[in-house]
């Protein structure tokens, strides 16, 4: 999508159609199926000839809509039939019909404004001859025809959603936060297992103890961070350092009874 | 694929941004007022007693109904603008109003309580001339239309036509008026100018000619101007040349002449060179209408006179009176006649119709605003007091449109402004500071002192901000023992001040009609307001602020440039923006057209802004013009550059000012005219800044923005408006150079063009002919990898052209007005505002008109936080700003950054005023107002409580061991 523009004379055509995909760059016939005309032929016809056009060539859109369970006195008044934004506009009856006259040929889409109430809109199409269609709008796929009834049946869809949610602060919203669960996991962790499990029990540590040599198959292999420590150290410290090295290195076996150890000095 | 990519992009925004509004913060800084326009018929209900409605139709083709007790509306229709929409004629007959539409091309009855369509039918063409009830025995059961060529009656119950005829010899006949007494007959009466008048009745039933006959009037050229209907079907014209008024009853057999009376004989003059006005009232439309009638003799001259037996005479004399009008209640007709009490209020009084009586304690004193214009209108509405005397209210409509509604004895129930439903165009001006802070702002300017002085003079400010501090608590505690409904945030000019993060400003608005207001944003209270007289109806306006609020002893000034649209001619008008005030300062007289006018940044020693005004021998005019402007200017000409645009030769050219401020051509771009017309061409604003040059792409190098200050978008359409062969162009100049940095068609598509140029970007909307529907498109300038240079942007040094981005989005709604939002600093993401024929106004977030959306998502636009492509852009009424408070035909919006970095300022304008802020980044810099301080108080207490107590027992625990 980048258009590099050699001096200020390029002109530029538009990327828009190819951009929309394949159902646009295949969609090169004609928007509107054979029995519906070109609209207005443009300048000459639309502005010097209006006046006489005016009975000839102009028709009314008729339909109806509801809203469920409402009565048309409610939300009527407050409505607005709308052709192609402000360029016709329709009042809506106390029996919930409407009509927008004066509409010359072409391809319209009909929606009803309500503050309230939403409406889907209608594509209606009229042919020089007056014959009308109603399908569905597809501002994609604009050659698409889903026909719907005509004279229009228009129903609402539902309430317009201005607002949105505010964010309320609950405990469970707290509790159930990853990170919340991550440190309060093992906290229960840490401080429920020892009063599970009975240490004190001979059988108990016998069995932990199993389970501990399990986990380190071999005592006697020394560990890999400890060459690397020894490798490392400098040998001025080599004393102190190999006396907490090997202090360290007889942990494989010795820890965990320096460990249990604690609590039975206790 | 596209379903996927949307669902993709929905989740987005669903997580990214969100610029909706809270259900709790409905109304809290936001509102809206409603208008109406200019009235053309007003009609009270007089149905029922209680009845509060005012029926309203409008020059601004808007058919509504107001509460009289406060002068809200009830209901509004708007129609469609233009002479389709047009309301010929506006009558009511209990709780039904019909009113004929487009130049008699609809026939609509509305039912008034709820204000729905009872029924509306299509009449046939031909220009409408008048409407009339048909009543038939005491009840009204027709209604009649009169056109040119045809008259027709239509029941008044479903609408359906019960007859039409052509009317004889329509070609030379001008039929003017339908006239029906209630007894069955209905008179249709024409004129052929300057020779004889056409009688035609018709039979109710069928439509069938009864009579026709022809009375001879050499002097009569129109009935409507100079003819009414008085007493039971006498026909009563005047004719100022003769100085007489004539009179012919239609039922006559015989009669073939009208009867002249002398306005001599009546002991009255004309005033030289007015044509006589004749008003006369038909309280019930299916009985006649009555004997006595109103004649205007002069602009301040009403006589009362009576028809009886076919002669005429005088009931009262009101000399001098400005306007007159008849009002019925009950069985009782009245007249009210507004005089002149003295220079600065008006009298009005009621007088017994049939006798010309002064009714006791009718007097309603109505005081004029000296900065307002003269009445215009009156509407009475009359009604029986419980003694059965009348009593009344009445409403005024002045020049400036103001409506007025007052009762005895003066007292206005309520007033409405509406010149306000046509803002031209409008500014916001920050509020002075109150003295305290201008105390402290002025501290730090002296430099003189010693040391011992700014110390005390420190101290004694803080201490006045410690008071003002204080009385501000006390106030708050006050308020807060009151009930809510009686704290009434009062705003006068002597509350005006600006607030913390200068969020409440003055809104400067022009109206077409030339009235001038000043309203408070926060509120939406009008503060001020001046009418300028002698506006021409065709006048454009332009408002510039030269000096702000920001430099204290000097006063903020505003300037507006008024020019006549047909010659050109401009004049200025100088004003204080916050009081509304006339400034005395000296104008520049402005003999010659003007073309052009720029707001330099540079200062007078004042501090007021220079405006140069080039005029069509492209000579300038400075504003103010002291010598230091003018050594300044001399100065700086070399790099002073302005353009001008004549749309109509297809030209643009740019111009260098000279040291003798003469000016030299540069540059010229001439758009051929026969191929496409100029219909827009925009700069930047000037107060916009950019934060950031560039943008940060996904493998952390950065894309430097082309931020060219001079920049223009030109927006051309084709003058061929065929589907196949019509276009829009955009081409991007260089306003100093003329240098064109990009040019773009987009083929098969028309206008309305609506367009933003801001920053880098440029976005526009238009009509694609082909797929009929609104396409946005979007370019975006980038200078590339590396800046060319960094320090300052000039456009005579720039060897490389932009790289251009675009890409287009189908938009699923017609617009009717584009802007984008703006803050202080540019460093919260940008929004565009769209104002939709519905009414609503959304804001539209600038991620998704980005050039740089990608057609598949990759990691580096999902570290870029690029959307993925799709074509259809999303409308969710969550970004309806406005919520449910829609601005019909919403002509303009204007963005205003205010303090904090994170609000704009919005005021929407249209037919109604919206006014709110908005937050597209949400608000980063303040605290919401849903911020939960009870949770970070309890958890902060809760935490001081736990160290507090685990301290206790940590230490506890060790006393233990050390025992041990």
């Amino acid at each position: 999508m980048v258009f590099k523009c050699p001096g200020g004379a390029a002109v530029l055509i538009s990327a828009v159609l190819c951009v929309f995909g394949p159902c646009l760059c295949g969609g090169q016939q004609p928007v509107l199926s054979p029995e519906l005309p070109e609209p207005l032929a443009g300048g000459e016809v639309g502005e010097g000839g209006e006046a006489a056009l005016l009975t000839a060539d102009r028709f009314q859109i008729e339909g109806r809509a509801a809203v469920y369970g409402v009565r048309p006195e409610i939300w009527a008044p407050s409505a607005v039939v709308l052709v192609d934004g402000e360029e016709h506009v329709g009042f809506i009856r106390l029996d919930g019909s409407f009509t927008v006259n004066d509409v010359p040929s072409g391809s319209y889409v009909v929606q009803i404004a309500s503050p309230v109430y939403k409406f889907e809109p209608v594509r209606v199409d009229i042919t020089s001859k007056g014959k009308m269609r109603a399908r569905r709008v597809n501002y994609i796929r604009t050659s698409e025809v889903l026909q719907l009834p005509y004279p229009l049946q228009i129903r609402c869809t539902g309430l317009h959603s201005y607002f949105i949610e505010r964010e309320t602060w609950g405990w469970s919203d707290f509790l159930m936060n990853p990170m919340v669960l991550m440190m309060v996991l093992p906290l229960v962790i840490i401080l429920l297992l020892p009063k599970v499990i009975n240490t004190n029990d001979p059988a108990m540590r016998q069995e932990m103890e199993q389970s501990m040599n399990m986990l380190n198959p071999n005592p006697d292999l020394p560990d890999v961070s400890e060459l690397m420590t020894k490798f490392f150290a400098p040998p001025k410290s080599h004393s102190s350092s190999s006396s907490s090295g090997s202090g360290s290195s007889k942990s494989g076996g010795g820890s965990q009874r320096g460990h249990r150890g604690g609590p039975r000095r206790r | 694929m596209a379903g996927l990519c949307s669902v993709f992009s929905v989740c987005l925004c669903l997580l990214g941004f969100s610029a909706a509004v809270f259900e709790d913060q409905v109304g809290k800084f936001d509102w809206r007022q409603q208008f109406v326009g200019k009235v053309q018929f007003a009609l009270f209900d007089t149905h029922s007693q209680a009845s509060k409605k005012l029926l309203v139709a409008t020059e601004k083709n808007i058919f509504a109904s107001l509460n009289s007790r406060t002068g809200d509306l009830f209901w509004r229709h708007v129609d469609k603008t233009g002479p389709d929409g047009h309301i010929d004629t506006f009558m009511m007959h209990g709780q039904d109003a019909v009113v004929v539409v487009g130049n008699g091309r609809l026939l609509r009855s509305w039912e008034t309580t709820v204000g729905g369509l009872n029924w509306e039918t299509v009449l046939d063409t031909g220009s409408f001339q008048s409407a009339a009830y048909i009543g038939v025995q005491d009840v009204v059961r027709y209604v009649a239309v009169l056109k040119k060529s045809a008259i027709s009656l239509h029941y008044l119950s479903n609408g359906h036509q019960k007859w039409v005829e052509n009317l004889p010899e329509s070609d030379t006949v001008q039929y003017q008026t339908v006239y029906s007494g209630g007894n069955g007959q209905v008179f249709v009466l024409g004129v052929v100018p300057n020779s004889h008048i056409v009688i035609v009745e018709y039979n109710i039933e069928d439509g069938e000619i009864m009579k026709q006959k022809s009375v001879a009037a050499p002097w009569l050229s129109s009935l409507q101007s100079s003819c009414v209907m008085v007493g039971s079907g006498v026909l009563l014209c005047a004719d100022p040349t003769t100085k007489s008024l004539y009179t012919f009853p239609l039922q006559s057999a015989d009669q073939t002449t009208m009867t002249p009376i002398l306005l001599e004989s009546l002991g009255v003059e004309v005033a030289a060179g007015f044509q006589p006005v004749l008003i006369s009232t038909q309280p019930h439309p299916a009985r006649p209408p009555l004997s006595e009638f109103f004649l205007q003799l002069g602009p301040d001259y009403h006589i009362l006179l009576q028809l009886k037996d076919g002669l005429v005479s005088t009931l009262r004399d009101f000399n001098p009176s400005y306007l007159v009008a008849f009002a019925t209640t009950g069985e009782k007709t009245v007249a009210a006649v507004m005089s002149p009490k003295n220079e600065t209020a008006s009298v009005i009084n009621l007088y017994s119709a049939d006798t010309g009586r002064r009714l006791l304690d009718t007097t309603i004193i109505y005081s004029m605003d000296p900065n307002g214009g003269k009445p215009a209108k009156l509407y009475i509405h009359a009604f029986l007091k419980k003694d059965d005397s009348v009593g009344y209210r009445v409403l005024v409509q002045t020049e400036d449109l103001v409506l007025t509604f007052l009762q005895q004895p003066g007292r206005v129930v309520w007033s409405r402004e509406e010149a306000l439903a046509d803002v031209v165009t409008m500014e916001m001006v920050d509020l002075p500071l109150t003295g305290t802070q201008a105390e402290l702002e002025g501290e730090f300017g002296k430099k003189a002192d010693g040391l011992l002085p700014m110390v005390l003079k420190r101290l004694s400010s803080q201490f006045i901000l410690l008071q003002a501090w204080m009385s501000h608590l006390w106030k708050l505690f006050y308020d807060a023992r009151k009930p809510r409904s009686h704290v009434k945030n009062e705003v006068t000019f002597e509350t005006l001040s600006r607030d913390e993060f200068n969020l409440q400003k003055m809104m400067v608005m022009v109206t077409a009609s030339g009235k001038l207001f000043g309203i408070d944003s926060k509120s939406g209270t009008v503060l001020w307001k001046q009418y300028l007289e002698n506006i021409q109806p065709n006048s454009v306006f332009k408002l510039m602020v030269q000096r702000t609020t920001a430099h204290f002893p000097h006063p903020p000034q505003c300037t507006l440039l008024v020019k006549d649209k047909d010659t050109g001619l401009g004049s200025l008008y100088v004003f204080n923006p916050i009081f509304g005030k006339k400034s005395h300062i000296s104008v520049p007289a402005l003999p010659r057209p003007i073309l052009q006018s720029l707001l330099l940044p540079l200062m007078d020693q004042d501090y007021s802004k220079v405006l140069l005004l080039i005029d069509d021998q492209y000579k300038v005019t400075a504003f103010p013009s002291t010598k230091n402007v003018l050594q300044q200017l001399q100065e700086m000409a070399s790099s002073i550059f302005f353009y001008l645009v004549d749309s109509s030769q297809g030209r643009l050219s740019g111009f260098r000012l000279r040291k003798d401020l003469s000016t030299e051509l540069i540059w010229e771009v001439v758009i051929p005219t026969e191929v496409q017309k100029i219909v827009g061409v925009k700069g930047k604003r000037a107060n916009e800044h950019v934060h950031s040059q560039g943008r940060v792409m996904g493998d952390r190098s950065v894309l430097y923005k082309y931020l060219n200050p001079n920049l223009l978008a030109v927006v051309t359409e084709s003058t061929d408006s065929h589907q196949e062969r019509s276009f829009v162009g955009i081409f991007l100049i260089d306003g100093v150079t003329g240098r064109i940095v990009h040019e773009a068609v987009q083929r098969k598509a028309r206008g309305p063009v609506h367009f933003v140029h801001s920053e880098n970007w440029v976005v526009y909307v238009y009509w694609n002919t082909k797929s009929r529907r609104n396409e946005f498109s979007v370019l975006e300038l980038f200078e590339g990898m590396e800046l060319y240079n960094s320090t300052v942007f000039s456009s005579l040094d720039r060897p490389r052209p932009p790289q251009v981005l675009q890409q287009s989005y189908i938009f699923p709604s017609p617009i009717s007005t584009l802007e984008a939002t703006l803050t202080e600093k540019g460093i919260t993401s940008r929004h565009l505002l769209v104002g939709l024929p519905s009414g609503a106004i959304m804001s539209l977030p600038k991620m998704f008109l980005d050039p740089r959306r990608p057609e598949v998502a990759s990691d580096q636009s999902r570290e870029e936080n690029l959307i993925p492509y799709s074509p259809e852009m999303p409308i969710r009424t969550e970004w309806f700003i406005n919520y449910n408070q829609t601005v019909s035909r919403v002509r303009g919006i204007y963005t205003a950054p205010s303090g904090l970095e994170s609000t704009c300022l919005v005021v929407a304008y249209g037919l109604d005023i919206y006014q709110t802020r908005v937050y597209p980044s949400k608000q980063f810099d303040v605290l919401k107002d849903d911020y939960d301080y009870v949770l970070i108080s309890s958890v902060l207490l809760g935490l001081f409580f736990a160290t507090m107590i685990s301290k206790r027992l940590a230490e506890v625990k060790l006393l233990n061991r050390a025992w041990r």
